[in-house]
């Protein structure tokens, strides 16, 4: 069963006078612990397509559904629950409260779900854990590399245990080698633990790491291969 | 809700520097307005002290219609034994029972309208402070009903001293003019223009007898040790008093003094709301900036799900932890700036150029003591607080209305 599922999804913006159709006719299903790429050059509409699957922008036609929801028919509130509860999400960059501590970052979403205090810190631990950042709990985002404030990103995206995770170009602020690893983590998280990620970027050499690349160009999808 | 509030603390330390000086602002606000405040209740508490000892007591008993008519044959009668029966059911009680007569004072030289007022010699030494106030001569006694107190400025105007002769002519009950000859016991001043000028003081017999009213009083006024039990000696006086007199407490006695204390009270409560508002403007400026600054962190709490509305409590949280740290630090502040003015008093001596002076009418002394209302620092306090969560409310609805996307695209 798909854990996304979008029908001709259109966007556009109206920027003065002109209109900027960023998405336009978009048709798009995700199963459930696949990791799919999302391609195209800057412009494409990765943003906004990622955007409407996470509620966080309105499509102007066209449907989202999120795993048996659709998304047209919520309240703001409505959407600000199903975005804590089954989505989870990787910004460019800045995704951190600069107050809290890598575990309390990653604690923060647990703590709006109401997960009781006990499993709440296990879960973070074991979380903190797997995207490699034992040891540094304490540690507030100024006091992380680039590289480890994404991967507490990661962990807080993940800790919720969300249906779907969005990632929206994570590794542009990173070096090659730091974002390549990130990309690996989240790799490595959906082999071994299943969890499902629609990743978006504009870097082809990530391209090796996906089970499926969906290439976006003019806000429609030119091509869309699994292997 | 406590993480919140953990959020909302360590936000403030962000920019501490900003946070200091605006928590500075409403705290330095807040022991002003004390000491302010301090200073007035401490005029009121004085003025009351003083309105309570000369005027009524804490507890009243009149002839009903005596307030409004003053006519001198509006009087309380069987004092002695109404004194008896106020002394069994308030023990710790003074009762001082007063006359008033108003006539001609004369001497040799001069003749100046007065007001004689006939006083129980012992009880009235030990609820006013006017035997303090001789400058000369003796204060009355209760056996010597022929002894006058007058003020300098009166006997100035008389031109007579210590021993001399005075007439009092003077109309009490009926309309026959009556003549009583007293001998100048004691000079006082007050520095009240009224008192010193034109009040003469006696004992109670000779006015009793001026009036044609013996065992009588136009007051009989209570004095408490404990003025916060003045109800409570109402009702009691009351259940001893036969009914067809009127038993009151200082408050309801004087309600022009207490109306007025409340006015400038409320006036000036709302001075010091003006002032309020002023620095809430401050804190509002501050908190919109420090808000617009984390525009792109707001929009990341809203995109990964929190609510608006728990988004904006965060802010309201910062204003109120902001104005609760500020307002402990503001109160305790003026509590302890206030203090010697509670302790020692301002001395108005050198302004006033005697050791009393007049506030509405009322002689006081020149040195005033502050005196703590705590009802009304309490009572700053919260609105401090209020005015600073207030000001965080537009700043907060401002994040109610965020487009997370767009948020998120400010950096
Ligand atoms: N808020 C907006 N207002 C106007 N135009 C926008 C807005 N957001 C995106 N666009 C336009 O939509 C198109 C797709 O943008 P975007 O989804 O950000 O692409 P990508 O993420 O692939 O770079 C671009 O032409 C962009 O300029
Ligand atoms: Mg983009």
């Amino acid at each position: 069963m798909s854990i996304v599922s979008v029908r001709n999804l259109q966007r556009t913006y109206q920027q003065g006078t002109i209109t900027v159709k960023a998405l336009n006719g978009v048709d798009l299903d995700i199963d459930s612990g696949e990791f799919t790429v999302l391609m195209g050059p800057s412009g494409s509409g990765k943003t906004t397509l990622l955007n409407c699957i996470g509620g966080l922008d309105t499509p102007s036609s066209g449907s989202v559904v999120i795993d048996g929801t659709e998304l047209g028919k919520l309240t703001k509130g409505e959407l600000s629950d199903l975005r804590l509860h089954k989505l989870g999400f990787v910004f460019q960059s800045y995704n951190l409260i600069p107050v809290l501590s890598a575990y309390e970052n990653a604690e923060f979403v647990l703590l709006l779900q109401g997960v009781p205090p006990k499993e709440r810190r296990e879960r973070v631990m074991q979380t903190l854990k797997d995207v490699g950042l034992e040891g540094m709990e304490h540690r507030r985002p100024g006091e992380l590399s680039g590289g480890q404030q994404q991967r507490v990103a990661v962990a807080r995206a993940i800790a919720g245990r969300p249906a779907l995770v969005l990632a929206d170009e994570p590794t542009a602020n990173l070096d090659s080698k730091t974002g390549h690893a990130l990309i690996e983590l989240m790799k490595h998280l959906n082999d071994v633990h299943g969890i499902t990620f629609v990743f978006a970027t504009h870097d082809p050499k990530v391209m090796d790491a996906a089970k499926r690349v969906v290439q976006l160009v003019d806000g429609k999808i030119e091509s869309d291969d699994r292997r | 809700m406590m993480r919140l509030l953990m959020l909302a603390a360590r936000n403030l330390t962000r920019n501490l520097r900003r946070s200091l000086l605006t928590g500075a602002a409403i705290a330095f606000g807040l022991t002003a307005m004390i000491m302010m405040i301090t200073l007035q209740e401490g005029s009121y508490a004085e003025m009351l002290r003083s309105g309570i000892s000369m005027l009524a007591g804490h507890v009243v008993i009149e002839h009903p219609d005596y307030a409004e008519e003053a006519e001198p044959e509006l009087v309380v009668t069987d004092i002695t034994a109404l004194g008896e029966r106020l002394h069994e059911v308030l023990p710790d009680a003074v009762v001082a029972p007063r006359m008033q007569i108003g006539g001609l004072l004369t001497s040799p030289t001069n003749s100046v309208g007065v007001g004689l007022q006939g006083v129980n010699a012992a009880a009235e030494k030990q609820v006013t402070d006017f035997d303090d106030k001789l400058v000369q001569g003796e204060w009355l006694d209760d056996a010597d009903d022929r002894g006058i107190l007058i003020g300098a400025a009166l006997a100035d105007r008389l031109d007579v001293g210590i021993g001399d002769k005075v007439v009092f002519m003077g109309q009490g009950k009926g309309s026959e003019v009556e003549s009583q000859l007293f001998r100048v016991r004691g000079i006082f001043k007050t520095g009240g223009a009224e008192l010193d000028g034109f009040v003469g003081m006696t004992t109670l017999a000779p006015t009793q007898a001026l009036n044609h009213t013996p065992d009588s009083a136009h007051q009989v006024t209570l004095h408490l040790k404990n003025p916060k039990l003045a109800a409570e000696a109402r009702d009691r006086a009351r259940s001893v008093t036969p009914p067809e007199w009127k038993v009151m407490t200082w408050d309801e006695a004087m309600p022009d003094i207490v109306a007025l204390i409340r006015l400038d009270r409320f006036s000036g409560d709302v001075m010091m709301a003006v002032i309020g508002v002023i620095v809430a403007m401050g804190v509002l400026n501050t908190v919109l900036m420090s808000v617009m600054e984390r525009i792109r962190e707001f929009g990341v709490l809203l995109g990964i799900g929190m609510r608006p509305g728990r988004v904006a409590s965060i802010v309201l949280l910062e204003g109120l932890v902001l104005g609760f740290v500020a307002t402990v630090v503001g109160i305790g502040c003026g509590i302890v700036a206030a203090y010697p003015l509670v302790t020692y008093g301002l001395d108005y001596t050198a302004f006033m150029g005697s050791e009393t002076m007049e506030m509405e009418g009322i002689v006081v002394s020149s040195v005033i003591k502050g005196a703590y209302g705590w009802n009304r620092i309490a009572g700053y306090g919260v609105a401090a607080i209020g005015f600073t969560v207030l000001s965080a409310i537009y700043p907060a609805y401002y994040i109610t209305r965020l487009e997370p996307v767009e948020a998120m695209r400010s950096v």
